[in-house]
């Protein structure tokens, strides 16, 4: 009996040292705990070419047709996720403008939340544009609250004219590291932050016309883009890791699905666009640019058409986002005597656009005066806005949900095709996981907006 | 006188050295003459069975003891002495059903006194069919358990196991693996889709087996604590026996092959293309549309056409015409038969304080996808020893080796895809020699050629290598060396005091390779991964039992260390290989990526456990355990719960003739689960290098560090009745299981800036009730006959979740844009499959239809209720006509459902046969609408509310409607019967075997998966294999090997 007491007090001896596992014994020895500001800045900044590098926005502007496997480009009724965007970037972006503490030594804290700031509004820009009202004010603050609400497209726009002119505000001198963009240069990023507000403020044209005007102005008066050189362009890098994604689609998987639309090359070939070239390849049946009709089922291949171009889908292409071009397509737009919201001849502006975009594309001014020369091409006050939307949409190419909001906003270009009857949806249908996951913000936010149904055919607050 | 005496005891003695006959009668304590008893000289193979009359005749010598045997008696043993005559008086034996099973910690207790069930398999009813995969093996035997397995040709593919439904929201509900005591691991390397690796569970010799113990409920096994809370599969391996001094030999030897059956039917009127008129060559030379891997092209008619090889220009029939004809068999002719070698040798032995049994096993299997093998070796050690008539030392070790090189399976892997994206004029004959002289590669797959030259500069494949390119080129290999097993020590301290310690441990090293190779449509590219495990179990346990008059106790107090390491190292390239055959990570173009891990988990244990019997009649147990964890935070690592249950025995008190055995239970338990490592603090993810530049960013997954212990309530009451000498026994079970605030990963709104978070939440309730049946209706000497029967019914209801959120997205999968999800909603069972169904109209129910006739459907949000079967169960039947013993095991579901891409795919790639039906204007439906051909649809128009009647073309009906939008169309109910296994041997007899140096020897032709009896999903899935790699449940399907049949025969010799 006695052993029995001493195995007992044994196992209760060791039952109390039990819960003493040692202090580090669960914590993850395989990820770092700490991360610094510019650090998760710059992953935040490896999504931007996805904000432009996607089938669906290329279908939306209609620069791309489908060779194959015919389906996207019929505009079917589908959702659209949202989520990639704040479980991405955004939730990076917002560890950095939450953080206790940032390191000076990856330069001035106010400028990495400034860049934080810049970054963090222009996706949200790019997100209440596709999808309208969306979560806002209530989002990214994980367990702080799992079901945030729908803040109207309306507030979210006030919010971001005020997060970009603060952040402007707050610039310091001194650059910050790892900056893939920039390269820590606090000017630029300056020019970037007025410059998405120059163009948010124009996207309200219609709906509010009021603060557009002053808002483009103040913008202006901020200082913009004034050359090339500011734009904010992603590069991709000619390794797997950091490479294009059409470079993935066209040459690692073998999908020649896309050619250029009979709609771009009706635009560009007849007045011999110098732009062409790059944006496509020339039919491997006849050696001359052919357009592919957009939602063709039946008459399609990849040889009787223009693919995309060699530069357009090389591994290491570059990716514009903002460019000097759309800000001076603002501005010609901004100048004509239907808005006259500034002063200066809006031919100026647009000629300078055109030319600013062909050396963006074609890395010189080659064929720009012959070009402006051309019938249709040449400024014509009487059809300003026309011409400079069309050209708009000719210069974005690539960055087909820019092109798209231009479309919803000013109805160019006017070539628009709809497959099969379909029309051209006017935003994106709200994610599936919503309904799951967040079903009462998501039904408040249907009912406001869309009376309930929630289509690709809904019109978004800056598009009634 | 005397001398004739002393001569006739002589003559006497030295017949009965020589083997005398020992005649006689057995009979029950009635007087009733028993037929069909055993009767053996013990130790060695002589034997026979008593006659009509209980009669029997057997040669044994003075000193031998006979050993008496039969069902629902007690076993007696006669020592032959002078009488050559016996009067044998067999007693009933009412302690018979109170086999003795082994429980929780090894345990062994009588059955009857248990107050949960449990339900063992014995080891020989396990190996009827060479099923080398033990949890597939017990499918249909027993109650409550379902199996979902994979198809033979995936090779020791993953078998997925579940006790009484699922019990988790997370579906991560696997029981424990417990092997002679030693947890192991049952992991699994795959993923949904590639190579199946299988579950590690079947790194147990099938041959080894003596039993498996099913413990089901958390009652049983509670004193495994978190591991155990979604039940135990209890295995006992084969032992040496202690005793007199022997030695056994056996060797056992078997040859299958294997073959596919229970294809998708295709169609052979139209071959590869999207149109119905062949592209023409600038020569004029119609060619097949090589770039389209669908089959909506031109008719097969024989017309002369250049098909792909003709554009090669080292094939022989470069630049010629060749007739465009169907292949109708072309799937099916990919696939080889397989065989199966296992070959395995057994020696046991003992003496009076030794114990030893050594096997060693031998398995080889050549897959039927061609290239594809699985190589396995087992050895297995197990001793005791005394070392005095207090202390014995014990150990158990087991060597597994797997070495394998696997098919793909899934969506887009290996040759799945030919049911999903194929041209039915494809000569698999002519694929077969996939590679030409000079190396090049022969491809069906191509960009068509240049409307200019006529020709293909671009031999590179578009979307499918050549299916044995794929597995000749672009092979997966694994490996895993594993040992397990422990070593022990029993002390008995005083009369009924029992301590024993031991060291448990469960170490393997997985290494996984692939290759991509040049020459496909692939990046070629190299992966390699050493992923090892190392578990280790420090086990304390004293034992003490005791009896005083009517009382009996029987108590344990144990404690545990449950140490775990793991860890790997993968690594791939990227961008590339550097040059053609030298597979290696530093052939890598890019930066390779790599990845490194270690983990670490402890579980600290103590428990006890007490029983307390009353005239062998009332039994209560009660149990109590406390856990720590080091996954938890710390302030709520420590945890206790208890559990209890009572039984009692009527037939006892009751004595009614008929009924042999009664008894009814009842049980109440807790058991307390925590979670993996590492999700109670803040970490950052690692991610893309750009150009110098290492970011960082904050993980879709939200840890807690606020988590606390989940713990399931469990109720269950059963009752087991056998009657007739225990010739019918039943055993019902009812059961209810709550899970509440489980430890789970919810999915949550994007928007919160994550994608899933830790936390407690959620109440699943899970009731059933299961019922077995063992019989034995035919008795006989030269006839016998028994089966079992399990049947279980599971409801399973989601009550809760976390305030705010009512669904829980378990997964989902997309193609082609389209999603489908499988959740569960508070209210509702588990499990829902939902996705994009018909739009309906609410009034009439009919389908909606667009201005274009076709089809609309709704959002994937559709909610087509559960997957899980409404009951599912098993029978076998053994049947013993003399020297030739026949078993067949059938299993069967009913209910349940699953999403099948496989047969959307085919539908939609113009390949499965309702693509060229005849519509009731008696023209295929492929016909030209205009010409009375097209897809009759009927429905309501969305527009104008009237009642449609159309026709619509075939193609953009099913392949832009049907087979890409609307799930509904594809979802199948998964019931099935199928015969899994049939097994008819031959035990040579007395006469032969005298001839013969072996004690015994029988020859056994089996079958493995000879048929599916029934199935209400189409031909060519099958629902019982719809097992998607790694993922606990089952409830799409896509790409799936074809099911395999095995039919073999199998020798058994003893030594």
């Amino acid at each position: 009996m006695k052993k029995l007491y001493t195995i007992t007090i044994a196992l209760l001896f060791l039952g109390a040292g039990c819960s003493d596992f040692g202090e580090d014994i669960n914590v993850n020895p395989n990820l770092p705990n700490q991360a610094s500001g510019t650090q998760l800045i710059a992953q935040a900044q490896l999504s931007l070419a996805g904000l432009s590098s996607s089938t669906q926005g290329e279908f939306l502007a209609q620069y791309l047709a489908e060779t194959q496997y015919v389906g996207l480009s019929l505009y079917p009724q589908q959702s659209t996720s949202f989520y990639g965007w704040y479980q991405g970037p955004l939730m990076d972006l917002e560890a950095v403008l939450t953080a206790e503490e940032l390191n000076g030594n990856d330069g001035p804290v106010a400028n990495q939340i400034a860049v934080a700031k810049i970054l963090k509004a222009y996706y949200y820009w790019n997100i209440t544009d596709r999808w309208g009202d969306v979560p806002y004010s209530g989002a990214l603050q994980g367990e702080g609250n799992f079901i945030p609400a729908y803040d109207t497209q309306q507030a979210i726009y006030q919010d971001l004219f005020l997060q970009l002119k603060a952040a402007v505000d707050m610039m310091e001198s001194g650059s910050i590291s790892n900056d893939i963009i920039y390269g820590g240069n606090m000017d630029k990023w300056r020019k970037l932050a007025n410059s998405i507000r120059m163009l948010m403020a124009l996207r309200l044209s219609q709906v509010d016309p009021t603060t557009a005007e002053t808002e483009f102005n103040l913008a202006m008066a901020d200082g913009v883009m004034e050359s090339n050189a500011d734009n904010l362009v992603f590069q991709h890098l000619a390794e797997e890791d950091n490479q294009n994604y059409w470079y993935g689609q066209v040459v690692n998987q073998n999908r020649e699905w896309w050619a250029l639309t009979e709609g771009l090359v009706a635009e560009m070939l007849p007045v011999d666009d110098p732009r062409l070239p790059v944006y496509g390849n020339p039919s491997r049946d006849t050696d001359q640019y052919v357009g592919l009709l957009f939602g063709e089922e039946d008459n399609i291949g990849t040889d009787a058409f223009s693919l995309l171009g060699d530069a357009i889908y090389a591994q290491d292409a570059a990716v514009q986002l903002v460019t000097y071009a759309q800000i001076l397509f603002a501005m010609a737009e901004a100048a004509t005597a239907e808005k006259g919201w500034i002063p200066g001849d809006p031919a100026t502006y647009y000629d300078m656009a055109i030319e600013q975009s062909i050396i963006q594309w074609t890395g010189s001014s080659d064929g720009v005066n012959e070009f402006l020369l051309q019938p249709g091409i040449a400024f014509d006050p009487s059809r300003a806005l026309e011409q400079i939307a069309t050209q708009r949409w000719v210069h974005l190419f690539m960055h087909g949900y820019e092109a798209w909001s231009e479309w919803r906003r000013t109805g160019y270009p006017d070539n628009m095709v709809l497959p099969k009857g379909v029309e051209v949806p006017t935003r994106l249908s709200y994610p599936d996981n919503e309904v799951f996951l967040n079903a009462a913000n998501y039904e408040a936010a249907v009912q406001r907006q869309f009376g309930g149904e929630d289509s690709v055919y809904g019109e978004i607050w800056w598009d009634q | 006188m005397r001398n004739i005496l002393l001569t006739c005891i002589a003559v006497f003695s030295a017949v009965a050295a020589l083997g005398q006959t020992i005649t006689g009668t057995v009979s029950d304590t009635s007087g009733t003459p028993l037929p069909g008893v055993t009767v053996v000289v013990d130790g060695t193979n002589r034997g026979t069975t008593t006659d009509f009359d209980g009669n029997f005749s057997i040669a044994a010598d003075p000193g031998e003891v006979l050993l008496f045997s039969y069902l629902g008696m007690s076993t007696k043993a006669v020592t032959v002495g002078s009488g050559t005559n016996l009067q044998v008086v067999l007693q009933e034996d009412s302690t018979q059903l109170d086999e003795v099973v082994v429980t929780a910690l090894g345990i062994t207790r009588d059955k009857r006194s248990l107050g949960y069930a449990t339900q063992e398999v014995a080891g020989e009813n396990l190996n009827l069919a060479n099923e080398q995969n033990v949890l597939g093996s017990l499918a249909g035997r027993v109650a409550g358990v379902q199996v979902t397995g994979a198809s033979g040709a995936s090779m020791g593919g993953t078998q997925k196991i579940k006790i009484r439904g699922v019990n988790s929201i997370g579906g991560g509900d696997q029981p424990l693996l417990v092997v002679d005591g030693t947890p192991i691991s049952n992991a699994n390397f795959s993923g949904s889709a590639g190579s199946d690796y299988g579950n590690l569970g079947q790194d147990v010799n099938p041959a080894d087996i003596e039993s498996v113990n099913v413990l089901k409920g958390p009652a049983a096994s509670a004193l495994y604590g978190i591991r155990g809370q979604f039940g135990v599969i209890m295995i006992t391996t084969k032992k040496g026996r202690k005793g007199p001094r022997a030695i056994d030999i056996q060797f056992s030897s078997s040859v299958s092959m294997e073959s596919t059956y229970n294809f998708i039917p295709l169609q052979n009127m139209y071959g590869g293309g999207t149109s119905q008129s062949f592209s023409q060559l600038p020569n004029g030379d119609p060619y097949v549309a090589m770039g389209v891997d669908e089959s909506w092209g031109p008719r097969m008619d024989g017309t002369p056409v250049r098909q792909v090889f003709s554009f090669y220009p080292q094939d022989p029939e470069y630049g010629q015409l060749t007739p465009f004809v169907p292949h109708p068999t072309n799937v099916e002719d990919y696939y080889n038969t397989g065989v199966t070698y296992n070959n395995s040798l057994t020696i046991m032995g003992g003496n009076e304080n030794t114990s030893i049994r050594l096997s060693v096993n031998d398995t080889r299997i050549e897959g039927v996808v061609p290239n594809t093998f699985l190589d396995r070796n087992n050895v297995g050690l197990s001793a005791s020893l005394d070392l005095s008539p207090k202390v014995s030392v014990s150990s158990n070790v087991n060597y597994a080796r797997n070495n394998g090189q696997r098919p793909g399976q899934g969506s887009e892997w290996g040759a799945g895809y030919m049911v999903q994206w194929f041209q039915r004029n494809v000569d698999m004959d002519r694929l077969r020699n996939y590679k030409y002289d000079d190396g090049t590669f022969l491809h069906w797959n191509l960009r068509n050629p240049s409307s200019v030259t006529g020709e293909i500069s671009n031999f590179r494949p578009l979307y499918w290598n050549n299916p044995y390119f794929e597995v000749y080129e672009n092979t997966s290999t694994d490996l895993r060396d594993r040992f397990f097993g422990d070593v022990g020590v029993t002390y008995k301290v005083l009369p009924g005091l029992e301590v024993s310690g031991f060291v448990r441990t469960d170490m393997y090293i997985q290494n996984l390779e692939s290759r991509t190779a040049f020459g496909g449509k692939s990046t070629p590219a190299y992966s390699i991964g050493k992923y090892q495990n190392k578990e280790f179990n420090y086990e304390f346990l004293a034992q003490y039992k005791k009896t005083w008059g009517e009382f009996s106790l029987d108590a344990s107090l144990g404690g545990n260390i449950y140490d775990r390491n793991y860890s790997y190292v993968s690594q791939s390239t990227n961008g590339g290989l550097s040059s053609p055959g030298f597979y290696n990570i530093d052939a890598s173009i890019d930066r390779p990526t790599t990845s490194s891990y270690l983990l670490e988990k402890q579980i600290r244990s103590l428990y006890s456990l007490a029983s307390l019997g009353f005239m062998d009649t009332y039994f209560i147990d009660a149990s109590i355990r406390n856990d720590n964890s080091s996954a938890l935070p710390k302030e709520n690592s420590s945890y206790w719960y208890p559990s209890v249950s009572g039984s009692m025995v009527f037939s006892q008190p009751l004595d009614w003739e008929p009924l042999s055995f009664g008894k009814i239970r009842a049980s109440y338990a807790r058991a307390g689960s925590d979670l993996s490592p590492y999700q109670t603090n803040t970490v950052f993810g690692v991610g893309t290098v750009y150009d110098g530049i290492n970011t960082l960013y904050v993980p879709d997954a939200l840890n807690n560090p606020n988590i606390k212990p989940s713990f399931s309530n469990s109720f269950e009451a059963g009752l087991e009745l056998s009657f007739f000498r225990n010739r019918i026994g039943f055993d019902f079970t009812y059961y209810n299981q709550k899970n509440k605030n489980q430890i789970i990963s919810l999915d949550v709104s994007g928007a919160s800036g994550f994608g899933s978070s830790i936390i407690n939440a959620g109440l699943i309730e899970n009731s059933g009730w299961e019922l077995s049946v063992n019989a034995n209706p035919v008795k006989s000497n030269i006839f016998q006959w028994d089966f079992t029967f399990n049947i279980n019914k599971n409801n399973s209801e989601v009550v809760e979740l976390a305030p705010g959120i009512d669904v829980y997205t378990y997964g989902s999968t997309t193609y082609s844009s389209v999603t489908s999800y499988l959740n569960s909603y508070v209210g509702k069972p588990f499990g829902s499959l939902v996705g994009q169904a018909f739009m309906r109209d609410e009034a009439t129910g009919m389908k909606l239809l667009g201005d274009d006739n076709m089809p609309l459907y709704t959002d994937a949000t559709h909610d087509f209720g559960s997957v899980l079967p409404d009951f599912n169960g098993g029978i076998q039947n053994n049947f013993k006509i003399g020297p030739v013993g026949i078993a067949a095991m059938i299993d069967f579901q009913s209910g349940g459902q699953f999403f099948s891409r496989s047969k959307m795919l085919s539908v939609r790639t113009g390949q499965d046969a309702i693509t060229v039906a005849t519509n009731d204007n008696g023209m295929n439906v492929r016909d030209p609408v205009a010409d009375g051909g097209g897809v009759k649809v009927t429905g309501i128009s969305q527009s104008t509310g009237e009642e449609v009647t159309a026709y619509v073309d075939a193609r953009s009906y099913y392949n832009n409607v049907l087979g890409r939008r609307i799930y509904e169309e594809w979802l199948y109910d998964a019931s099935y019967v199928k015969l899994r296994e049939v097994r008819v041997q031959y035990d040579f007899q007395d006469r032969l075997m005298d001839r013969l140096p072996f004690k015994t020897m029988s020859l056994a032709v089996f079958a493995r998966n000879p048929m599916m009896i029934w199935q209400k999903a189409p031909t060519g899935i099958d629902p019982s294999e719809i097992s998607t790699g790694s993922q606990s449940i089952s409830w799409f399907e896509s790409g799936q090997l074809p099911s395999v049949r095995s039919l073999g025969v199998n020798l058994n010799i003893t030594f």
